[in-house]
């Protein structure tokens, strides 16, 4: 630690007053009387305009203050002067590269479009019906459908059809998000992310949660084609990701910089 | 311009050796923000005591279906001052007290910026709780004299109405709550004055310790959500005493008007006692983590988006009234948008502690607990945002349980890190190491043994405030578990206030800075010197003692 030479200094601080205690006591006896006697309240507002008249004398015209010398065993705090700037550290580059966002809404549709075919597919074959997938998505948001027959969620509905299309694709776009910014945290096996460990964590908060958040979707559902079309999102949203380049983070660039307001020494922004 | 006299400083030990009534008087006339901070905690932890023992006597009661050791009438009264205690006598004094005694030390100032109302608000929150607990004394109620409130800390109308609420007891809790409300103001603008007016020379808003920022945020949600308790708590003494009926529907009021007021300030106070809980984990873990805290900007921008945001979520608490589904879709997605900047806190202190070299000190392990804590009370929270689910469990003990893990396993872990981490600095002492230990995880077990099985007792069906239950609905287990919890906890805290007290005497010198932290409070002396610095300070990063320290490598290159 530098050495700095001790600074000759003496403080000021208020000096102790025993009216704002009054004063809180006369508010509080002001009110009590309300609950108890009205001679409480009288003596809380006398209490009251005492305090106040003596805690503005002490602050008025002049505050009362007290001068106290330096004590000592304090480590003095001055700003220290920067060093040359020099290439970044190690802790400026931490934030690894990842892929760019826009890769994450195309792998998002991608996997989307994958997980709907899966879906669709098993409606046909175990329901007769594509569009019953597509009906109990709806269900997280209308809880009437937990009572609705199988014949109305297998039937088109194009209201609950664009409900359903619309909470599709945000949850593809959000979770095509999440691949471009984990896929890089594991660079050694991006495949294994991708197709066992996310579908597996997304399966397991949805059958935690399934019958709580959707029951008419948890009444119907085959989970083994849950976790197939999960597998599905997972394997096109990673490879269609992990088609991208990935980008620098800028993280050692200045906000204005990362803006594009200014460009950089090395021509990035 | 000030008029100054020389006092010459009062030594520890010659302190020691003064009467004690003169050692009394100078803490009741006080206005050292240290002082009123170390007071302002010390009430709250024993209003803690109180409330905590108020919670023990209902879950003894509750520990088997059928028991009838606690009457309805006095379940009713010990729900009511346990919830009113721990919000308003426990959670805001011992925060708004860590803020007084932090935030001046903090920021490099001599004091805060109004010592005088400072005290002022201190003694109007002791009185406001003293008022409201001795309605246990002189309060008459339906069932005779010495009855506490027993409207629920929330008060909803028409059952604070005089039909309903018979004898005063109710007007105890209106006005015990409003006096301390009134103090609550004072510090809350107290401190945001401080916090912009008071920085010392080189701290720009950027630099300030994480803790400021959220002292900051909690002052303005302060003096904007008290404000409206506050009038409707007026309003609602005009319809007990003046024949007033805005909150009496039977003459044209509203009782739904009672919930917007009530909540309108009860969920950002949510945030008043969980954004301090953030500053303390964005300050303990960073310097147990040997890192620099993961994220300050965005940290900041999702502070005060928190504190924004807060302000547009209250009627999240309402979704089973019956507000039509425009409200109740935007107030849902409103409480999922909050989840956004909450979440990246989270993230944010699990990047700080990755890849750092973690000494889990009772401070550190507190604030984990508290994270990991309250990301579950997040997740339950989260869940309670969906309006289907909410309209299953509400009024359940579900969100029972989900409150308890946001407001005790995070604020209160929070708080014990806080003290664990702070005691060295205030009372110049370490505390015991082992016993701080001992204290987390019996806290942490019997915490969980609690509030966990709170969760499933909620989804079987189990109404919060009831003073017993059937026992044939698969509820006793669970009631049987939460009750087992509770003397585990209360062996936590006896452990953690043991060892608050015996390392006041028996404790180590801590030294200025004992963690090796980097914000300002641990370049003075442990305890601070009246005047906290005998130089003023001046800062070039937002970590000025690890400038110092490393003077080859300083922050300041970096902003």
């Amino acid at each position: 630690m530098s050495e700095r030479p001790e600074l000759p200094y003496s403080r000021e601080v208020p000096t102790p007053t025993a009216w704002p205690l009054v004063a809180a006591f006369g508010t509080a006896l002001l009110f009590a009387g309300i609950v108890t006697n009205l001679s409480a309240s009288v003596v809380g507002l006398v209490l009251l305009v005492l305090g106040s008249a003596g805690w503005f004398r002490v602050v008025f015209p002049r505050e009362e203050c007290e001068r106290i010398e330096p004590t000592g065993g304090q480590i003095p705090v001055l700003p220290v002067p920067l060093p040359p700037r020099e290439a970044p550290r190690k802790r400026l580059v931490l934030p690894v590269e990842i892929h760019p966002y826009r890769a994450g809404l195309f792998g998002g549709i991608a996997g989307g479009i994958a997980m709907g075919v899966v879906a669709a597919a098993w409606g046909v074959m175990e329901h007769q019906s594509p569009w019953l997938p597509l009906n109990l998505l709806v269900g997280a948001v209308n809880p009437t459908l937990a009572s609705a027959s199988e014949a109305e969620l297998a039937a088109f509905n194009p209201g609950w059809l664009a409900i359903a299309g619309g909470i599709h694709l945000v949850l593809s776009l959000l979770t095509g998000l999440l691949y471009v910014v984990s896929l890089p945290m594991m660079p050694r096996r991006p495949i294994l992310f991708g197709v066992v460990v996310v579908p597996v964590i997304l399966t397991s908060i949805s059958w935690s949660v399934m019958g709580i958040v959707n029951p008419a979707m948890e009444e119907y559902l085959s989970w083994w084609w849950f976790i197939g079309s999960q597998v599905a999102f997972g394997a096109v949203c990673g490879v269609v990701v992990s088609r991208f380049a990935k980008v620098s983070l800028m993280k050692d660039l200045d906000l204005a910089t990362r803006m594009g307001i200014e460009r950089s020494e090395g021509g990035r922004s | 311009m000030t008029t100054l006299s020389t006092t010459p400083v009062t030594e520890p030990a010659e302190a020691a050796r003064e009467p004690l009534a003169t050692r009394l008087h100078r803490w009741a006339i006080t206005v050292d923000h240290k002082r009123l901070g170390i007071m302002y905690i010390a009430s709250g932890l024993v209003f803690f005591v109180i409330g905590g023992l108020e919670a023990a006597a209902m879950r003894a009661q509750l520990a088997r279906a059928g028991n009838d050791l606690i009457s309805p009438q006095v379940f009713n009264q010990l729900f009511t001052m346990h919830g009113t205690t721990m919000v308003f006598l426990v959670g805001m004094p011992v925060l708004l007290g860590f803020g007084n005694y932090l935030i001046p030390l903090m920021i490099g100032a001599r004091d805060m910026a109004f010592p005088r109302l400072n005290a002022f608000g201190f003694w109007l929150f002791l009185f406001g709780g003293l008022l409201l607990y001795f309605s246990y004394i002189g309060a008459q109620g339906l069932y005779g004299a010495s009855v506490a409130p027993d409207v629920g800390w929330f008060a909803y109308a028409p059952l604070t109405d005089r039909t309903f609420s018979r004898g005063n007891s109710t007007d105890y809790w209106i006005l015990g709550i409003m006096v301390s409300g009134f103090g609550s103001i004072a510090t809350g603008a107290n401190l945001v004055t401080t916090i912009l007016c008071m920085r010392c020379k080189g701290m720009t808003l950027l630099r300030m310790p994480m803790m400021a920022w959220m002292m900051l945020v909690v002052g303005v949600l302060v003096l904007t959500a008290l404000g409206p308790l506050t009038a409707a708590q007026v309003m609602l003494l005009f319809d007990r005493h003046l024949g007033a009926h805005f909150f009496d529907p039977q003459q044209g009021g509203s009782a739904v008007l009672w919930q917007h007021f009530f909540w309108f300030f009860g969920h950002p106070e949510v945030y008043i006692l969980i954004l301090p809980a953030f500053g303390f984990a964005s300050e303990i873990i960073p310097t147990f983590s040997r890192k620099v805290l993961f994220g300050y900007p965005l940290m900041v921008a999702a502070t005060v988006a928190i504190g924004f945001i807060s302000l547009s979520v209250w009627a999240h608490h309402m979704f089973a009234v019956g507000m039509g589904p425009a409200l109740n879709a935007f107030f849902s997605a409103m409480t999922f948008i909050i989840a956004v900047p909450t979440g990246i806190k989270i993230f944010n202190w699990i990047g700080t502690m990755w890849g750092g070299r973690i000494r889990f000190e009772p401070p550190m392990l507190f604030a984990t607990g508290f994270v990991a804590m309250f990301v579950i009370g997040g997740l339950t929270g989260v869940m309670l945002a969906m309006v289907p689910f909410d309209w299953q469990v509400s009024d359940s003990y579900f969100v029972v349980g989900h409150f308890h893990y946001v407001l005790f396993g995070g604020t209160v872990f929070a708080i014990f890190g806080a003290i664990h981490y702070w005691y060295p600095k205030a009372i110049g002492r370490m505390l015991d190491r082992r016993v701080g230990v001992w204290s987390f995880w019996i806290l942490f077990i019997g915490f969980n043994l609690t509030f966990f099985p709170m969760h499933i007792s909620g989804l079987l069906g189990m109404p919060r405030r009831i003073y017993t239950y059937q026992p044939d609905r698969d509820l006793e287990l669970w009631n049987l578990i939460s009750s087992l919890g509770v003397p585990i906890q209360m062996l936590g805290v006896s452990l953690v206030i043991w060892n608050l007290v015996r390392s006041a005497f028996k404790g180590a010198p801590a030294g200025p800075d004992p963690w090796d932290a980097w914000t300002l409070e641990w370049s003075t002396s442990s305890p601070p010197p009246e005047h906290n610095f005998d130089a003023s300070p001046a800062v070039g990063s937002a970590r000025p003692l690890w400038d110092l320290k490393h003077p080859e490598d300083p922050d300041g290159r970096y902003e």
